[in-house]
């Protein structure tokens, strides 16, 4: 398949679609395959991490990250980028900033002080392992979403998947160079 | 139970297939640059903890 041939539909909605849930954008553009493989790896990885963090580490607070960088949530920065299963962090933390109660029986508030001092004691490495796997999850998320908005990064894959038909309606600019320096000297 | 260092293959293995996906369109591949990512991954995690561990024990 080549870059010309692969129809990537609307780029905009399809990265948006990416975003919101990983493999979305690439079911929307027909690529099955690429967007099953992007939800079990990245969805998984996600679940995984948050259920090693009992469900306590994907949360944000609204804090100036100069003003108070011991209160920024770094990490969230990254798990944002899963898209719909991070997104209550995102509203929880804007309705405690807003001094709103938090909706669902507080599902992805930031939890209180004394739960978060709590977590390491009883859970040791599995928090941090957990923190590790959102905030990967989101960032692998960010190549699939620039993969479906742009296509596959690797531009090799035009001349070496054409077909020889398809090669020879297409010569590469070298090729075509090279016939003009020949009839050139002819 | 099982060692928490055991929870770096998932993790492993996801950043390959995701990222191999990234770069091509065609399954073999996209498998094969998973396969050699993933092993050269492993590769650079397992020397590095034998070196810091040959370091730790003999400091």
């Amino acid at each position: 398949m080549t870059r010309t041939s692969l129809s990537l539909r609307n780029p905009y909605k399809a990265a948006f679609l990416a975003w919101l849930c990983p493999g979305l954008g690439h079911f929307y553009q027909g690529r099955t395959g690429k967007g099953i493989l992007y939800a079990v790896c990245i969805l998984s990885l996600y679940f995984l991490g948050f259920v090693l963090g009992e469900g306590k580490i994907v949360y944000w607070r609204w804090v100036h990250p100069f003003h108070n960088p011991e209160k920024f949530c770094l990490h969230y920065i990254g798990q944002f980028f899963v898209g719909l299963p991070a997104l209550p962090a995102l509203i929880q933390g804007t309705l405690s900033y807003l001094d709103i109660r938090p909706l669902f029986w507080g599902f992805m508030a930031e939890p209180p002080q004394n739960v978060i001092n709590g977590l390491h004691p009883r859970l040791g490495k599995l928090v941090e392992v957990g923190t590790i796997y959102t905030t990967i999850a989101g960032l692998l998320n960010i190549l699939a979403i620039y993969d479906a908005y742009e296509g596959p990064a690797n531009p090799e894959l035009e001349e070496e998947e054409q077909s020889p038909l398809e090669a020879a309606a297409n010569p590469p600019e070298e090729a075509k160079l090279e016939a003009v320096k020949a009839e050139g000297s002819a | 139970m099982m060692h928490v260092y055991w929870l770096v293959l998932p993790l492993v293995v996801a950043i390959s297939l995701v990222y191999a996906a990234s770069r091509h369109e065609s399954w073999p591949k996209i498998w094969w640059h998973a396969a050699r990512l993933c092993g050269m991954l492993l590769g650079i995690i397992v020397v590095t903890t034998a070196v810091l561990l040959l370091i730790n024990t003999t400091v």
